[in-house]
């Protein structure tokens, strides 16, 4: 068993989908012991492949392994399929099994006596399956098949009670946005393949370092230097910005929360939304390669998305809606990162924040199961009731807000850090008042929900703390949430069986030494102590100032709870041109193409066969006469044509 | 010898009138006779031109011969035919037979 084996960890998921599809109904409790054994088994599988590779390694240079199948073949026209490990897929691997697994035993609980209980878990084994395969996949064909497949697990999961018409919206409006920006990913990939010739990435990786896209060109555009890599990155990033809910495409996220909690925990904060940052870091050597410009607009968006987010968060009053948002902001907090060069920074972010967002999710998710309520101006007063989640629900609350020694903390700081470094000084500045108003929101919903006074008395009359099943995960994400990000640490590294701190694990060309940045630490938390005070002031008792705020500033308010207008512009467009041009070719497709040319050449058979049927009289001198006309006809033809 | 031409008047002459009797007759029997009219038509027309064109060769005069073989085999068939029609229509007017359309 070592690192050749790594097929088998999506293998297990596929496994178990294929045999709850088909014989889950006969099945004990619907099979969810099948979902979880496999997806446990994937969990296990990690460590032989992470110690087989970590061995292969030579201090920090590591050796990927890569193995691979053909797929398809002829002529000289060759796909292969196979699989790539090297640190970041590690990371991605660990984020996806463990926080599955535990959202699956999570679900347990959490789902019981639901309809359509088995199916919630073949769907689950579905996207473990894909999610894995992304995450392994060591050709952009293959990692497309299985980003596609992710987004249609996340069709199903979201309107999995499609029963509730805003679900199967929400579910809708998803799939068709992140559509918009996979057409875009498909498109940037075949850029790729286009003068590369090969879909595997490495080999593009080769190619693009021997300047094989140099002064490539796009139908006479006239591209010159680096502008066919730098358009084809961009379409790959367009993908990216569709699957993680970067501006101008998040407007699926907040709506998917209409999704069962577990769901949101998993594919909607830990897992699938931050595919979009896996892809960009895997695909990272491109963008380094491609004119600046390409991480500029990585940047840019990604700074854009964090801002929109934490102030739409401020208003917000669902408390899943107020994570999703959060998970926006943090998503976009990747992306700047990965937008100022350290892959480092982004991974540490994804790897932490799988934990305190799936740690926050399922909290929340605990608090809707025991009061049937998720809008927190009927919340409040729970932590009496549910200390054990209120705790955990404050511990991902200051990780979020970045809190020292907390998780979030450290890779927040990594990414202002790199923000410092590489970018100018107005956008660190931008980064730092996000972290100031994340602090807000943060406190907010946190004070909301569990402190003070309880605005609906039924509700908090019967709350209480979940199960151990429910529970269970909860601590663990806490203790994980609490410690991971002293990951950091060279010595935590090394008593980890890893070569250094996680900078000296996953990084871009050069290992990275954490080191401390002072400036930076004693900024965030300055603005993240201040955020907390501030939302403390606002919301605290009666939240007075709040109320007062919000009345005093009233436009503001306005645009924020209608999310800029944003979601209203689209619709508008929808509305007003999609639908009308929609209508112009239903109608060109209903009178033109169907009555016209389908129904009109069947009925002009119908018509001429039904007028011509009476030539047949049946009587033998007409017939004869045909044919003798016919002869003289032909004769008369012949003699016309000799002269 | 006689020219060719006197021949090929001949048999076109003999042709038109089966072509006239086919088109115009309605007895069945009568349209039968016309078409070996026809038929006689063009073995003359074989005839007179394999004695012209070829006269050491039997190949005109083997197509004659054909001819008629087949002539007398589709009259036993269209006799048949017009029995039966007879026997079921109680006439052989063509006409009358006209089972056989739309």
């Amino acid at each position: 068993m070592g690192a050749q084996e790594a097929y088998l960890i999506p293998a297990l998921p596929a496994a178990a989908f294929v045999i709850l599809l088909l014989f889950g109904k006969y099945l004990p409790r619907g099979g969810d012991f099948v979902a979880i054994a496999a997806i446990a088994g994937s969990f296990l599988l990690l460590f032989p492949v992470l110690v087989d590779f970590l061995d292969k390694a030579n201090g920090t240079d590591f050796v990927p392994v890569e193995k691979s199948w053909e797929w398809v073949q002829f002529d000289n026209f060759e796909i292969r399929l196979g699989f790539f490990v090297d640190q970041i897929t590690i990371v991605m691997l660990a984020v996806v099994s463990f926080v599955a697994l535990l959202v699956q035993v999570y679900s347990v609980a959490y789902m019981r006596g639901d309809p359509k209980y088995g199916w919630y878990f073949t769907c689950m084994s579905l996207f473990a399956a894909s999610m894995l395969t992304l995450v392994l996949a060591d050709n952009l064909l293959l990692l497309y098949a299985a980003w596609e497949g992710v987004g249609f697990c996340s069709f199903l999961l979201i309107g999995f009670w499609w029963e509730r018409r805003s679900a199967a919206e929400a579910a809708k409006k998803a799939f068709i946005t992140t559509r918009i920006g996979d057409v875009g990913f498909l498109i940037g990939i075949l850029l790729l393949w286009r003068e590369a010739g090969t879909f595997d990435i490495t080999e593009i990786f080769d190619f693009a370092a021997r300047g094989g896209f140099n002064n490539a060109d796009i139908g006479g555009l006239g591209l010159s230097g680096n502008a066919y890599l730098t358009i084809a990155v961009l379409f790959l990033f367009a993908g990216a910005v569709g699957k993680s809910g970067q501006f101008p495409l998040h407007v699926w996220l907040p709506d998917a929360m209409e999704g069962p909690t577990p769901v949101s925990a998993l594919i909607h904060a830990a897992t699938m939304v931050v595919a979009g940052v896996y892809m960009v870091a895997r695909m990272f050597p491109l963008f380094v390669l491609a004119d600046d410009i390409a991480l500029d607009v990585v940047t840019a968006l990604g700074l854009i998305t964090v801002l929109m987010s934490a102030t739409m968060g401020l208003v917000e009053t669902d408390i899943k809606r107020v994570i999703a948002y959060s998970t926006l902001n943090s998503l976009g907090l990747m992306f700047v990162a990965l937008g100022s060069g350290s892959v480092t920074a982004a991974m540490l972010y994804l790897l932490v924040h799988g934990f305190f967002k799936a740690l926050l999710f399922l909290a929340s998710g605990s608090v809707i199961h025991a009061t049937e309520k998720q809008d927190i101006r009927e919340l409040g007063g729970l932590a009496a009731k549910m200390p054990v989640t209120a705790a955990a629900f404050g511990i991902g609350t200051l990780a979020m807000i970045g809190v020292i020694p907390l998780s979030g903390f450290w890779a927040k700081d990594e990414v202002l850090h790199a923000l410092d470094q590489h970018r100018n000084v107005v956008l660190y500045i931008l980064a730092l008042i996000s972290v100031f108003i994340t602090a807000l929101y943060m406190t907010r919903l946190f004070i909301r929900t569990f402190l003070f006074e309880a605005r609906d008395r039924v509700g908090w009359g019967h709350a209480h703390d979940a199960e151990s099943l429910m529970t269970l995960p909860l601590v663990l994400l806490a203790a994980l949430t609490a410690v991971g990000g002293l990951v950091v640490f060279g010595f935590v590294g090394e008593a980890l069986g890893f070569p250094g701190g996680f900078g000296e694990f996953v990084f871009f060309a050069e290992p990275e030494k954490f080191d401390f940045a002072w400036g930076v630490a004693i900024f965030s938390t300055a603005l993240a102590v201040g955020g907390i005070v501030a939302g403390w002031y606002f919301w605290s008792e009666k939240a007075e100032p709040a109320r007062r705020a919000g009345e005093a500033l009233q436009p503001v308010y306005e645009t924020l709870y209608n999310r800029y207008y944003i979601d209203d512009a689209y619709q508008w467009v929808i509305n007003r041109v999609v639908l009308t041009l929609g209508s112009l070719v239903a109608w060109f497709d209903r009178n033109i193409v169907n009555d016209t040319a389908v129904d009109g050449s069947a009925g002009l058979g119908l018509f001429a066969g039904f007028e011509l049927k009476f030539l047949e009289t049946g009587k033998l001198p007409n017939y004869a006469l045909a044919i003798v006309a016919g002869v003289i006809g032909l004769a008369v033809l012949l003699l016309v044509l000799r002269l | 010898m006689i020219p060719i031409n006197d021949f090929l008047v001949l048999s076109s002459i003999l042709f038109s009138l089966g072509i006239y009797g086919v088109l115009a007759r309605r007895s069945a029997v009568l349209i039968l006779m016309s078409v070996e009219l026809m038929l006689q038509a063009v073995s003359i027309n074989f005839i007179a031109f394999a004695v012209y064109l070829s006269p050491q060769a039997f190949t005109g005069l083997i197509f004659a011969v054909f001819v008629i073989t087949i002539a007398a085999a589709e009259v036993g068939l269209a006799l048949a035919i017009i029995l039966r029609l007879y026997r079921n229509k109680a006439t052989a007017n063509v006409d009358e037979a006209d089972m056989m359309k739309w």
